[in-house]
């Protein structure tokens, strides 16, 4: 029990004390009987009352602080920085928000206003009443970081953290690495092809004897908490032995009987059941798609180093953090949806990169050679109807930057821009600019009034109510109709689901804070990079992934975490396991133990958020947060339901 | 519904110096432009129009000859796509579309086709001249019969025809009903506007340049007259042959300060200067030139003995007459005035 309390109630300016009567706040708490002193300040965070306050704590020795203000999300670390710095716990600090939950809310009733805070203020004094000194929770951190996707940002972070000095588990899912990269061309702005990049991060990639890759391969098991994950990765083999004939290869390929659509071209090609995306990618040694594969055999009669005799294997890895950069998949039109799977010269953007990939001199589509392109963007994207509200961000730049390589490549290309607005923001304005001046038209809409494609005889026609020709209705024959497609989360969450990572409205990967904690999630210990998190170009999915990689690595770098010790904690005599805690646990923190031939719960401190989610459904009232306990809680009640 | 022509701009641009495909439809032209207005909004509208290829638009519209070119839209454009010279291109190429000849376009776009009909009709003066042993009487005496002839002529069949092939594209394709009396109504627009050019003081600190074309106007009109039909090379009337000096100085004076203005650039109408502008402006130039000087030298008695003074003047004469009046720049006298009298029409039209 304290009884050299400090209370500190601040006017916030004016924003506090034109509703509140501050001073009368002051005098209701002064005689309380733990209140040692009681002041009032124009602004409690301003640098001056910091210094006064630790003073204050120092020379009078207070042992609690309860600063009556803003919100807590706005100020509570600064104060418990005060309390530290004056030698007291912070834990000995409690924090009372009278701004947001009085003076704001009740600006209409004064008096009201000024009662309601003599409460709260009460309540925080009744809290720190009996405050305990909390230490953090230290666990042990293993230096090794799991890298899920290989990727341009997953390399990337991959090589940023083995130079750092961590171990690297670099996991692919695909057989070969390199992501959506790999499947583009020429890349804005920077010329180089996607091939060029994966090539160089590759190499970087291998030459680290701390990062480990492993294609081919996903996470199916984790356990553990931030600082000690222990993973189980099942490895599919790829069926081919390291040393392989190129020319042997080759054969084994033609005489593959089954063809299926070749999804690093989005469908619009077919490959064999042995392949290889292109023939120097990376890893350079094919792999057979076991899932489509016959086995008939005729492979093995022409290849030696066909194997299927390997069996999948299972890994299991200890990491302290785990780095997700699982990337994106391009959205899929609907049936319908401009024309998509009913007008036969109606493609994907990606699509449409690759057929600019296999056409040489002449721009050849089903046959035909085309001429007149017309694009359509934002679909997929800042849908009004849709759930895909958000914008897509590297489609307007990207198809700009395609319409003039193939308008340079070909002879007598049009390009023929549907837009919503064109948001080549940043450098790659210049693309927009040399478009225009190249001589491709721009035409717009609203979100309301989309284009429309038709067929009209063995004609394509794009229309369009033009908002830039006072709403001229508009029409253009298209020998080929590209959807500027924009990006979604993998269909394939497998990965999330299994850590538990929370998905934002836009079901991409969500970090705990847009601005100022970007690439953390909510499960302590994983970090999210790249496009897994939402539309990104590749410059955005290597800032993300260089910061991960830091974020990832300051946990683990020390060998030792230090946790915030606000958990929940089970009472050993109490508790009789019946496992309604483990059930309401959000983040798997409860464990099942045997204590003295008893079964009872334990709460593993690394992993509990504080949550309180176990508290209420233990029937035996075994549990408790620390820092918030029933007590204090009833306390508070106690001071709030006080008469003034 | 309109279908979209790409090919068009590539057209467009073999009449004028101008880069639309640069415009980002910000409407700065329209925005600084001081004889636009809500019902005849350009330059912009003609900049779209242009990029998409919408011909039949532009064919019937009259924006292009409402704009007398103060060149602010091409000096505030940020993309510096050229507004202004797009919308002189635009006559120029409506120029083109009236004439039923077809050669206007030819002479437009092509500046060999253009020297050699210069050279030919030179050639064929000569020739004339010398079939005639370049007797100067005989020659002078062709030579007034041949304005009188070539005036008919170019007007009847060329002009008139043309003037008609105007209104059918921006009054009558329009489908609006006018009733018949706005055309008399209207008159009046007409000789103001061929007279004063008065729409051109709308224009921001325009007011020299149009005092300079308005007595250049005059003094060409009014030297027209005085040469064919007071025979001013062979008058004895003191006032007619002072009348004529004065005239034919003014159009030599007013037309030296125009190509000064074009080669030193110095302000945004003179500085994209195509074939046709020079031959236009450097033609009057000598029309007034030769002129005062084949009267100089008949009053100092030379003439007789420098036969080859009045050949010059024929032949830029015969080369005025028939290639600049009837297919060059000539014709925006009649298209700017023409255009202001169906715009009046068609604001009558029901």
């Amino acid at each position: 029990m304290k009884k050299k309390v400090g209370v500190y109630i601040c006017h916030c300016g004016g924003n506090i004390s034109d509703y509140v009567d501050v001073e009368k706040v002051r005098k209701a708490v002064e005689k309380d009987e733990s209140v040692f002193l009681a002041k009032t300040t124009m602004f409690a965070c301003a640098d001056s009352n910091q210094k006064e306050m630790v003073e204050d704590i120092k020379d009078q020795n207070l042992d609690g602080v309860v600063v009556a203000s803003c919100s807590p999300k706005l100020h509570l670390l600064t104060f418990r920085a005060v309390a530290e710095r004056a030698g007291m716990n912070k834990y000995n600090y409690v924090h009372a928000n009278i701004r947001e939950q009085v003076s704001w809310a009740h600006s209409d009733n004064k008096p009201g206003a000024t009662e309601k805070a003599i409460k709260i203020v009460k309540a925080a004094i009744a809290k720190v009443r009996n405050a305990e000194s909390l230490d953090p929770v230290r666990v042990k951190a293993i230096k090794a970081v799991a890298v899920i996707g290989a990727g341009v940002a997953g390399m990337r972070a991959a090589i940023e953290l083995a130079e750092a000095g961590s171990e690297v588990y670099l996991i692919e899912r695909e057989f070969f690495v390199g992501g959506r990269v790999a499947q583009w061309d020429d890349l804005c702005i920077t010329e180089e092809t996607g091939k060029e990049l994966i090539t160089r991060l590759y190499d970087e990639v291998m030459k680290h004897k701390h990062v480990t890759l492993f294609t081919g391969a996903e996470v199916v098991e984790n356990s553990g908490s931030v600082g000690n994950f222990n993973l189980k990765v099942k490895v599919t083999p790829r069926h081919f032995n390291l040393q392989c004939n190129p020319g042997e290869l080759q054969k084994a390929i033609d005489v593959c009987p089954v063809e299926v659509p070749d999804e690093f071209n989005f469908n619009i090609t077919k490959r064999k059941a042995i392949y290889h995306n292109y023939p120097s990618e990376y890893p350079q040694l094919p792999a057979i798609d076991v899932k489509n594969c016959t086995r008939c055999g005729a492979c093995e009669k022409v290849c030696s180093a066909v194997d299927f005799f390997q069996k999948i294997e299972y890994l299991n890895l200890k990491v302290g953090s785990i780095l997700l950069a699982t990337g994106f998949d391009p959205y899929e039109p609907k049936k319908g949806e401009f024309g998509y799977g009913e007008i036969d010269n109606v493609v994907t953007f990606p699509q449409f990169k690759r057929i600019v990939h296999y056409c040489d001199d002449k721009l050849m589509y089903n046959g035909k050679e085309v001429k007149n392109i017309a694009y359509i963007y934002c679909v997929g994207s800042r849908q009004v109807d849709g759930d895909n509200k958000y914008c897509s961000r590297y489609c307007c730049t990207a198809n700009i930057h395609t319409a003039i390589t193939v308008k340079k490549k070909y002879k007598g290309i049009h390009n023929f821009h549907f837009n919503r607005g064109i948001r080549t923001y940043g450098k790659a304005e210049i693309w927009y600019d040399e478009s225009s001046r190249l001589g491709d038209i721009y035409l717009q809409s609203f979100e309301h009034d989309p284009p429309a494609v038709e067929k009209q005889g063995d004609k394509t026609i794009v229309k369009i109510k033009d908002v830039l020709t006072s709403d001229r209705e508009l029409e253009v024959v298209a020998d080929l109709v590209v959807l500027v497609t924009g990006m979604v989360p993998r269909k394939e969450n497998s990965i999330g689901n299994l850590l538990k990572i929370p998905k934002g409205r836009d079901k991409f990967f969500n970090e705990i804070h847009m601005k100022l904690r970007p690439v953390e999630t909510v499960i302590d210990g994983v970090t999210i990079a790249g496009a897994s998190q939402g539309p990104k170009n590749i410059m955005e999915s290597m800032n993300s992934a260089l910061s991960a990689a830091t974020k990832s690595f300051s946990l683990i770098d020390s060998g030792e975490l230090a946790l915030e010790p606000t958990v929940a904690r089970v009472d050993e005599q109490k508790c009789k396991w019946c496992g309604k805690c483990d059930d309401a646990c959000s983040y798997s923190a409860i464990d099942k133990i045997e204590l003295d031939g008893r079964t009872i719960a334990r709460v593993n401190s690394a992993v509990c958020k504080g949550c309180g989610m176990c508290l209420p459904v233990c029937p035996s009232n075994a549990l408790d947060l620390i820092g918030l306990a029933d007590k204090d809680m009833e306390n508070m009640i106690d001071a709030l339901l006080s008469n003034v | 519904m309109a279908r979209i022509n790409p090919e068009f701009t590539d057209e467009l641009k073999k009449y004028g110096a101008f880069d639309a495909n640069a415009c980002y439809n910000c409407g700065n032209c329209t925005a600084v432009c001081t004889l636009s207005d809500e019902e005849n909004s350009f330059p912009r509208k003609m900049v779209r129009y242009s990029v998409l290829g919408l011909e039949s638009e532009i064919q019937t519209s009259l924006d292009p000859w409402l704009c007398y070119y103060c060149g602010e839209c091409s000096s505030t454009c940020p993309r510096e796509a050229n507004p202004g010279e797009l919308m002189m291109s635009l006559r120029r190429w409506l120029t083109a579309k009236y004439d039923w000849t077809g050669l206007s376009g030819l002479l437009y776009k092509s500046l060999a086709a253009s020297i050699a009909a210069f050279v030919f009709l030179a050639a064929v003066v000569v020739w004339f001249g010398a079939y005639e042993h370049f007797h100067i009487e005989t020659i002078m005496h062709y030579g007034h019969l041949f304005e009188v002839f070539a005036i008919s002529f170019v007007f009847t069949f060329i002009l008139l025809p043309n003037i008609i092939h105007m209104w059918w594209l921006t009054v009558v394709k329009s489908g609006k009903h006018v009733p018949l009396a706005a055309y008399f109504k209207a008159l009046g627009e007409l000789v103001v506007h061929m007279f004063t050019q008065k729409r051109a003081l709308g224009c921001d600190d325009n007011q020299f340049r149009w005092l300079e074309h308005f007595i250049l106007v005059l003094s060409y009109l009014s030297l027209l007259f005085t040469t064919v039909f007071l025979d001013w090379f062979s008058t004895n009337s003191m006032f007619i042959i002072v009348l004529g000096y004065v005239e034919s100085a003014l159009i030599f004076i007013v037309t030296f300060d125009f190509v000064r203005h074009r080669i030193i650039k110095d302000k945004e109408i003179s500085k994209h200067s195509q074939p046709s502008d020079w031959l236009f402006v450097v033609w009057l130039f000598m029309m007034g030139l030769t002129a005062f000087m084949v009267r100089l030298f008949i009053d100092l008695n030379w003439l007789d003995d420098n036969v080859w003074m009045y050949i010059i003047q024929l032949i830029v004469l015969v080369q005025w007459a028939l290639i600049i009046v009837p297919f060059g720049k000539w014709t925006h006298f009649l298209y700017r005035s023409f255009a202001m009298y169906y715009h009046k029409i068609n604001e009558a039209a029901v």
